[in-house]
């Protein structure tokens, strides 16, 4: 019924442009129904619906280092351009966006559907519209890597119960150092971090300074991640920035982990410094 | 006298003649006709058939015709090649992995093909041949041998005589040598799919192993001209 409904629209778009005697531009691409010119999300209304535009190669390095699904970055490579489709969900995140009141506490939405329906699209989607509007996107492509297939699971040294993963949190690390450029040097830490004996960020200090130890000492990589996630929440209120949080495969922070500790007895998603620090920020506290 | 032919033979009693039954021809009677698979006939109105169409028809309305066997297709992507090779790739009759196997093979070359077009300059993109279908016909035409060497054993000693081969044959040879290259010579982690992409790509444009091997039949079937003469057919 919605790809009828999607139909129509385009549809209705090609009639009018053969009105308006565009009939012969149409024949002679006849897929051009089916595209828009419109290349900010922040203009895409319903009547763009149904339609993909598209971002230039570019943008999707700065904004998307590893957000895309892996067969999106195929076609990529294969067909030297990303087309996104607006879908009716994304849109109505759009409208709550914009008229959201950034006194109150964050409010949180759910993407949810059968698969295949374009969930992880809607929410790339979305990030590259706060991109585009300017705000500091957190985004987690997918949860699941977090808690399955880890190769190297060390004792944290900041909290002894817990467990570190070092190569997926340098990993995330260095992709939100390459979306997030210009805000790693605007916000600055309000406490003095220890690594290590002889390794220390002062207070005062950019946050990339953080992300660059994070990514020189892997060992202190999940620490480094939840230092920026503390700072950033922290300083939200400012008001200096606007913060979207988007994680793709949310139910794994809650669900069970495939991992196992070295006496074998199974980890628990709260055990894991990476899941403890991301489901602080799942709370619409700041 | 016996003819040779694949019969299973009956004992039941040592008194009764052992019974031949013909097992792997066909169980129809002759009567049964072939199926018809091409649309296009039977869209044609009556006027337009030639006389032996026109009696072909008449002879389905009376004669039974023998049920079509599930390869056999009147859509416009299947192609009698391509289910020759996917057949010969099948193993332990597991035709839905086979199948996907060609499918993504297909896949594979179609976009590796856009990915050079798209970099080609403006001149030579019209020279890049984008289709998987044409590229997969091309290549297994040129791995064709023309001519090919047998064994006949003459006053004790066996010589490899060259002789000419038959069309399905050259098929046959050309669709073995590829798949056999491709399971043997890869890499453990590279996919089925990748690998065949690749030697069909190289096969299409006359290099790679297979293309190797052809040449060394034809030079084989050269040195040994001498031996022509011992073929009889």
């Amino acid at each position: 019924l919605d790809h009828g409904y999607a139909l129509h629209t385009a549809a209705k778009d090609c009639f009018s442009s053969i009105v308006s005697q565009d009939a012969q531009a149409l024949a002679e691409r006849p897929r051009a129904v089916f595209y828009t010119n419109e290349s900010d999300p922040a203009n895409h209304t319903e009547h763009h619906e149904g339609r993909h535009y598209s971002i230039p190669l570019e943008e999707v390095k700065a904004v998307f280092p590893h957000g895309l699904p892996r067969r999106f970055q195929q076609q990529i490579k294969t067909f030297n351009e990303a087309c996104l489709m607006v879908r009716k969900p994304a849109l109505e995140i759009f409208t709550y966006l914009k008229s959201s009141n950034f006194a109150h506490p964050a409010v949180r939405y759910v993407i949810y559907g059968e698969k295949g329906t374009g969930k992880t699209m809607t929410l790339c989607h979305v990030v590259h519209y706060c991109a585009r509007q300017g705000w500091l996107v957190l985004h987690v492509p997918d949860a699941h890597l977090w808690v399955k297939n880890c190769r190297e699971l060390m004792q944290s040294s900041y909290n002894k119960e817990r467990l570190d993963q070092p190569l997926q949190a340098s990993f995330w690390l260095k992709n939100f150092k390459t979306s997030n450029e210009r805000f790693l040097k605007e916000i600055k830490t309000q406490k003095k971090y220890v690594w290590g004996k002889r390794e220390s960020t002062e207070e005062g200090r950019p946050l990339g300074e953080v992300v660059e130890q994070g990514l020189a000492r892997v060992r202190n990589a999940s620490d480094a991640v939840g230092v920026v996630l503390k700072e950033i929440k922290q300083q939200c209120h400012l008001g200096s920035f606007r913060l979207l949080v988007a994680v793709d495969g949310v139910n794994a922070l809650w669900g069970r982990t495939t991992l196992k500790k070295e006496d074998k007895s199974p980890v628990s998603p709260e055990e894991l410094t990476l899941v403890y620090n991301l489901r602080k920020m799942m709370m619409n506290d700041w | 006298r016996l003819s040779p032919s694949s019969c299973a033979a009956v004992y039941s009693s040592p008194l009764v003649l052992c019974r031949l039954t013909q097992v792997r021809w066909s169980r129809y009677n002759p009567s049964y006709i072939e199926p018809e698979v091409n649309k296009e006939l039977y869209q044609k109105p009556w006027e337009e058939l030639s006389e032996e169409e026109k009696e072909k028809m008449e002879l389905k309305a009376v004669q039974p015709i023998k049920a079509a066997p599930p390869s056999l297709s009147s859509s416009v992507f299947s192609d009698p090649m391509i289910s020759k090779f996917t057949n010969m790739m099948m193993k332990n009759g597991n035709k839905v992995l086979a199948r996907s196997l060609m499918a993504q093979t297909l896949e594979t070359i179609k976009r590796k093909q856009l990915e050079k077009y798209h970099k080609a300059p403006e001149d030579e993109k019209e020279t890049i041949e984008c289709n998987p279908y044409v590229i997969f016909h091309q290549a297994l035409k040129n791995c064709q041998p023309i001519i090919g060497v047998t064994n006949i054993t003459k006053g004790g000693k066996t010589y490899q005589v060259p002789v000419p081969l038959k069309d399905n044959r050259k098929r046959f040879l050309a669709m073995k040598w590829l798949i056999t290259e491709c399971r043997e010579n890869k890499n453990r982690r590279t996919m089925m799919p990748e690998k065949l992409s690749q030697e069909l790509l190289q096969a299409f444009n006359n290099e790679g192993p297979i293309i190797k091997k052809k040449h060394v039949l034809h030079k084989m079937a050269e040195a040994n001209r001498a031996y022509a003469h011992f073929r009889w057919w």
